[in-house]
């Protein structure tokens, strides 16, 4: 029975991460792309804890937490930089990715 | 027993992260994205690892995966806030429902 439901389920989280893939091409916002890399490294630690199962080891517990821990502060940094560094829509037009390309005047 | 346990609590994390891609893929704006893939992407997480300490026993794997199971459920719930806050800051375009076609029926 394990077998089987590895096999399934790896082909679920690597289905996960393909659409994840393809919403971080077209975002239309660079939140969207932050969300895709979420849900990306969640599917990731699903995959390491499948890994698990299937050899029938503890020794990946490590690399869970520490594949977590990466992906929120990867995502915070993200955030925090992004509250600075994005300019409110409204001053600018809807393409909001894209920084505003002047150099400061030296 | 514990094989089935485990193989069901697998399938259904699995699952909920495919249903997260999904919703991550076809929803309309950030904050329709940000709320699917919060909700299913924990929930499935955490079955995920759930099985995980089912398959390997208290023994074996110890508190580590409850310390992990408990990283995911505090930060992945708050990574999404932290998006849909800058969303709503930035004022990013939102969803709205569109107006129905016609005069209703009665």
């Amino acid at each position: 029975m394990i077998p089987l439901a590895l096999s399934i389920c790896f082909g679920a989280l690597t289905l996960a991460v393909l659409l994840g893939l393809v919403r971080l091409f077209k975002g239309p916002t660079v939140l969207d792309r932050i969300l895709a890399f979420d849900l990306i490294a969640t599917s990731i630690v699903g995959m390491i804890a499948l890994l698990s199962v299937k050899w029938r080891t503890p020794l990946y517990l490590e690399l869970v937490l520490l594949f977590s821990l990466l992906g929120f502060v990867g995502t915070v940094a993200f955030v925090f930089h992004l509250h600075k560094a994005m300019p409110a829509r409204g001053a600018l037009p809807a393409s909001d990715a894209a920084a505003p390309a002047e150099p400061p005047p030296s | 027993m514990t094989e089935i346990l485990a193989s069901l609590l697998l399938l259904f994390g699995a699952g909920f992260i495919l249903i997260a891609a999904i919703g991550l893929l076809r929803l309309p704006d950030v904050l329709c994205r940000s709320h699917a893939v919060a909700k299913a992407s924990t929930l499935g997480i955490f079955s995920v690892l759930l099985g995980l300490w089912v398959e390997l026993g208290v023994a074996a794997a110890g508190l580590k995966i409850v310390l992990a199971i408990l990283f995911q459920v505090a930060t992945i719930p708050a990574a999404a806030h932290l998006v849909s806050l800058l969303a709503k800051q930035k004022n990013l375009p939102r969803w709205h429902e569109p107006a129905p076609p016609g005069p209703p029926a009665e």
